[in-house]
């Protein structure tokens, strides 16, 4: 029933649209052009505070200890409410639900997991709690085996909800890293993927194992 | 019948873009005030104390040979063990080691898909592992899947720099 809801849901070109908009400012791709292109560009966009005298900021210079970890907390402010507004605006538009069309074909190949488990993985990308709920669903729906289930729970343990953790916890390291935060967060999509293959690969190896040992205890 | 047009009412007042904005602006606001301000302070004291002390040179000497497959100090090892119990304390971790000059700001970049990676591993078994209902005989298992893949993640960060030409 609730596999069917699902591909009873229609993705808008609202949806693509908000989806090739979101990936292009994640992705840094515009950040160095000088055409009004750079406007899509999330870094761009989070902009820099003005100096104050001799090229500090409001949070001064030389600052220590507990009050310079606040200062710099403060920074990060800006950077977070404009990076959880887009990404909330992006899944309004049905962003999350053209990005499951995209993936849903290729769960099997990428993963070996059901196209069931389609929705789970795409709201696994911006929360840890609801992909946790819907895999446990999905299992007493009968939808999902309890290897895939671990194969699936490899895949959203490590670097869970990536695109919000990316910008929420990891805002101090944002105006620091090189890459831009696309490249971060295909970065840590690409090893949530590995890591899951290499506990698909293990319960394989494990599954024929005891066959074959199981297999000449009975012979 | 009655289902399907309460369906289209909630359909109705579905909340327009500026207020998903507003929302999720709003989200990320409690998010840096409940966890990234504390994780800073937490962070910059913590290192503030082992400098002072003389704990940091020691830990980066010890651990200095293992941090350098990765291209990065021994320092760094302190990042990686606050990210493992708060990605938010991690990442505040690596960015004060490079607002004191410990680490570069390649060396943060390496530092942070693996902090997101590897992060909150305790509070998380519980959110995720635990919510899923996995099977307890695959419990110790997934516990390492996540340092692999951290250590997986900067390794690849480090090639990808390499590649670009970033140092």
């Amino acid at each position: 029933m609730t596999e069917k809801k699902q591909e009873e849901y229609k993705v808008t070109w609202k949806g693509w649209l908000a989806l090739i908009i979101l990936l292009i400012s994640f992705s840094g791709i515009f950040a160095q052009s000088t055409g009004p292109w750079r406007a899509l560009d999330f870094q761009v966009l989070t902009g820099q505070f003005g100096k104050i005298a001799d090229g500090a900021i409001f949070t001064g210079k030389g600052g220590i200890g507990a009050r310079d970890g606040f200062m710099f907390a403060l920074t990060l402010f800006p950077t977070l409410m404009f990076a959880l507004g887009c990404v909330q605006v992006a899944e309004s538009l049905g962003a999350l639900r053209a990005a499951e069309k995209l993936f849903r074909p290729i769960l099997r190949p990428l993963m070996g997991l059901p196209g069931a488990a389609g929705l789970a993985f795409v709201s696994s990308v911006t929360s840890s709690d609801v992909g946790a709920v819907m895999t446990k669903g999905l299992v007493e729906d009968k939808m999902m085996t309890d290897d895939e289930r671990t194969i699936f729970v490899a895949y959203q343990y490590a670097g869970s909800a990536p695109v919000v953790n990316t910008f929420g916890t990891g805002a101090a390291l944002l105006p620091i890293s090189v890459l831009p935060v696309g490249v971060i967060i295909a970065i840590i999509m690409f090893v949530k993927i590995l890591g899951a293959n290499l506990v698909r690969m293990y319960l394989y190896w494990q599954a024929k194992r005891e066959l074959t040992t199981g297999g000449a205890a009975n012979g | 019948m009655a289902e399907s047009t309460s369906a289209v009412n909630l359909q109705k007042v579905k909340p327009s873009i500026v207020e998903e904005f507003v929302a999720g602006a709003k989200k990320g606001f409690y998010i840096g005030a409940e966890m990234i301000a504390p994780a800073m302070v937490l962070a910059y004291v913590l290192i503030q104390f082992l400098e002072i002390t003389g704990l940091m040179q020691g830990v980066g000497k010890l651990l200095g040979p293992v941090m350098a497959v990765f291209g990065l100090p021994g320092e760094a090892i302190i990042a990686l063990v606050a990210a493992f119990f708060a990605k938010a304390a991690g990442c505040a971790t690596a960015a004060t080691l490079y607002a004191k000059g410990v680490i570069t700001a390649t060396q943060a970049t390496i530092l942070f898909p693996a902090c997101v990676t590897m992060g909150t591993l305790i509070g998380h078994f519980v959110r995720i592992v635990i919510v899923a209902n996995t099977n307890q005989k695959r419990h110790p298992l997934l516990l390492c899947v996540p340092l692999v893949d951290a250590a997986v993640a900067m390794i690849i960060t480090r090639v990808i720099l390499s590649v670009w030409g970033i140092n």
